[in-house]
Parts: C-alpha cells; sequence; structure tokens
C-alpha cells in the first residue's frame, strides 16, 4: 500500500498533475499502469501481477519497471 | 445602480501593473454593472487604449507631485463621472491614498488598504523583526545602512546570497565581486539601505491574499510560476490547493492584521520543505486575473470591502488552472493620442463592461 503526500489527478493519457507543488508529469503505459493500480490500494506483488499479465513481460523485467517507477516517485517526493 | 470603480497602473509592458488584470476580474465572467475607470500617469500607459477594458480612461499626476494635485484631480474626475470605489494598484502609490483616504471618503469614494502601521512592519527590512516574534521562518537578513557594513555582512551569511533593494530588485551572487558590483548598482540606483539576504535552495510559490479587518483570510489564490521573463516576473503560472501554504498565508495575515489585497512571496527549502517568507507586497500582483478563473475574484471581494460589506470567505481554490501571458497590439485612431494629450481623458462608446 502506498501513501501519496499530495493531492494527486491523472487524466486518460497519463498526465499527473500533483495540485500541491503545481508539477505535471506525463506517465508512460506501464507508469499509468501502475499508478492506477497503487491508487486503487494493490500492494507490490500484486501490481506485479497486473505488470506481467497486462503487458506479457518476464517477471524480472516487470519487477524492474516498477522498482524503477517507485524511486522516481520517491525522489520527486510524491510518495 | 452600478458601482463605479477607478484603477490605477495601467501601465502593461515588459513589467505589466496589476491595474489591468483588477479590470480585467471585475468584468469578469459576464461584465460589471457600472462604470470601469481607467487612472493613469502618462498618455503611453498602454491599457487606457483598450477601449473593451474600461468606460473611461483619466491621466492623474504621479504621487510624487503632492497630495493635493492628485486629490483634486480626482475630485475633478470624481465630478465628471462619479466614483464609488478607487483601487490604487502600484506599491509607489500606497502611502499617498492612506493620506488621503478620509478626504476621499470625504467625497464618497471608498478603498480596502492595508494600515501605514502594516505596511511597515512587513517592509523588507523589517520582515525579519517581525518573523521571528511571530514564529514565521525567513531566510537571514542583514540591513546595510552604511557601505562599512557590507563586507561584514558577506562573512556573516556567507555565499550564495542575495543583494536586494529595500523596494526593487534582487541579485543572486556567488562571490565577493558579484556581491559589490550589485551593492553599487543598487546603491545608486535607489540609495541605502540594501539587503542582503542567506539565498535558501528550494522551490518558490506566490499568493495573493485577501484579508479582512482582522487579518482572517477571505479568499487566496496560490500558484507556482511555470515561466519567467527575463525580470523574473511571471508570464505563465498554475493554481495549487496546498492546505500547508493556506495555514502558512493565514498565520502571516492574522499576525499582521492584513486588511486589504497583497502577494505573498514564499519558498519551500528542498530538503526540509519548511516554509520561508520571502516578501509581501502590499498590493494586488499582476497576474491577478488568474484567481478569477480559479473561482478566486479578489478585486471583486475587494470592492465588497470597500462598501462596507462583510463578505463570507470565498469557497476553495480551483487547482490546475493556469495563466499565459500574452502581448498584443490595440489598433487605436489617432483621436485617442489627442484626448488624452489635449484634455487628459478619454471615453470610449457606451458599452456593457
Amino acid at each position: 500500500m502506498y501513501e501519496f503526500k499530495n493531492e494527486l489527478t491523472m487524466s486518460k493519457s497519463g498526465f499527473l498533475f500533483d495540485h500541491s507543488s503545481g508539477q505535471t508529469y506525463t506517465l508512460n503505459p506501464t507508469g499509468k499502469l501502475i499508478f492506477e493500480k497503487m491508487q486503487e490500494g494493490l500492494d507490490d506483488e500484486a501490481i506485479l501481477s497486473t505488470l506481467i499479465e497486462e503487458f506479457e513481460v518476464e517477471a524480472h523485467i516487470a519487477r524492474r519497471d516498477l522498482e524503477d517507477f517507485i524511486r522516481q516517485l520517491k525522489e520527486m517526493g510524491v510518495i | 445602480m452600478g458601482i463605479n470603480v477607478a484603477v490605477t497602473g495601467l501601465h502593461a509592458a515588459d513589467n505589466p501593473a496589476p491595474g489591468i488584470g483588477v479590470l480585467r476580474s471585475l468584468r469578469y465572467p459576464n461584465g460589471w454593472d457600472g462604470e470601469l475607470i481607467g487612472l493613469a500617469y502618462d498618455t503611453y500607459d498602454t491599457g487606457i487604449y483598450d477601449r473593451h477594458l474600461m468606460n473611461h480612461a483619466y491621466l492623474i499626476p504621479y504621487p510624487n507631485q503632492g497630495k493635493e494635485q492628485v486629490f483634486e484631480r480626482i475630485r475633478a474626475i470624481h465630478k465628471a463621472v462619479g466614483i464609488d470605489v478607487l483601487i490604487p494598484t502600484l506599491d509607489s502609490e500606497l502611502q499617498l491614498y492612506q493620506q488621503l483616504e478620509s478626504e476621499l471618503k470625504g467625497l464618497g469614494i471608498a478603498m480596502y488598504l492595508p494600515s501605514a502601521d502594516t505596511i511597515q512592519k512587513r517592509a523588507k527590512s523589517k520582515l525579519l523583526e517581525f518573523c521571528k516574534a511571530n514564529d514565521i521562518e525567513t531566510p537571514k537578513t542583514i540591513v546595510i545602512n552604511d557601505p562599512r557594513q557590507f563586507g561584514d555582512a558577506l562573512d556573516e551569511i556567507g555565499f550564495p546570497l542575495y543583494v536586494k533593494g529595500v523596494f526593487y530588485d534582487a541579485y543572486a551572487c556567488y562571490t565577493r565581486d558579484e556581491a559589490l558590483k550589485q551593492f553599487e548598482k543598487l546603491r545608486l540606483q535607489w540609495g541605502l539601505p540594501a539587503l542582503i539576504q542567506e539565498a535558501i535552495n528550494g522551490e518558490e510559490f506566490d499568493i495573493c491574499a485577501m484579508g479582512d479587518d482582522e487579518g482572517n483570510l477571505l479568499g487566496s489564490i496560490p500558484m507556482r510560476k511555470l515561466r519567467l521573463t527575463d525580470k523574473g516576473k511571471a508570464w505563465s503560472a498554475i493554481t495549487l490547493n496546498n492546505p500547508r501554504l493556506t495555514e502558512f498565508s493565514k498565520k502571516t495575515m492574522k499576525a499582521l492584521s492584513w486588511r486589504g489585497p497583497c502577494e505573498l512571496e514564499i519558498l519551500q527549502e528542498s530538503k526540509s520543505r519548511k516554509l520561508y517568507l520571502l516578501e509581501i507586497n502590499p498590493r494586488f500582483p499582476a497576474w491577478i486575473f488568474l484567481g478569477a478563473g480559479a473561482n478566486q475574484n479578489l478585486p471583486k471581494l475587494a470592492v465588497e470591502l470597500a462598501l462596507g460589506k462583510r463578505p463570507e470567505p470565498l469557497p476553495p481554490v480551483s487547482s490546475g488552472i493556469t495563466f499565459v501571458r500574452h502581448a498584443t497590439d490595440l489598433i487605436c485612431p489617432l483621436e485617442y493620442i489627442e484626448n488624452l494629450t489635449i484634455n487628459g481623458e478619454l471615453h470610449f462608446e457606451k458599452q456593457k463592461m
């Protein structure tokens, strides 16, 4: 479960707006799916399963993408 | 019967004055039920050529020509068109209009301004003292009244730092040579005091806020600048919903018992996320029209307050609303310049504002 520090809104196209800082981010389809699942309250393992199923990728690639995305969100101060 | 509002600060070139944004806010979204009157200082103040912005434009004397001259001119304008509310929008006018407040009230012209005492407390040279007394963070600042203090001040603050004028301009400096050069430039242009201020690494936010008689926050527009001109002025910005910024503004306004509009410049330190108060400008900012699109029409609130009404605080700001400043050309007949040059006034055809 991830807790978001600020109010965030994502559009259908994956354009993310942080209402507190005014920062905007453009998410690719992988980032968009991970973010949606985070908002739904899924844990890492559940998000990984979704990624593997949705994008038909191997587990280690999905895990790398997820970890990389989480690292970026932390660096941006979003989670 | 509509309310007639006169607004100053109508020159919008590379460093736009706030009057244009105030007039546009009053007219937003469905026009203004009354007459809008532009008060300008120069025939070529750009805003007075915009016939869609106001019903009448008048030239008035500069504040340094004395309060009697300004008062007489406003009295004559009032006699001609009737002014219910006057909104001065420039820093350089504030003191004069505070002095004229009761005389203008006597004519039936209302204003809603911060008190002279409040203005003093937030002066750049006094801000540190005010912040210390009210548990508000602000960057360490030394006021230089004598050039001999300059070297010690640099040692005490350390680099990087800002060299700031007491009213205008701020320069980021990374070396002693750079600091000295900017200090001399400011000293020649504006005189002393000047300020040496600690440079804190972080992100800057601006808030336009409106306080009532007790300094309660009636409305506010927090924003982050997206694009800057080479003078550091915003030409694009986005509104925020940031509870920490709003709380910080409430605390500051209350501590000052701020009455009327102001612009707070706030810095969030990168690592600690601590908020620092950089400056308080005692007027609407040039980007005030952004608020009209974000559920926070503060100029309309200012008119209500000036008329003695006690409006409820506005609902929360809509976040994610953006403005982009866009320069355009106005085409005008020769009569516009003729009327302003010969008569010092310009009247546009009757239209719903």
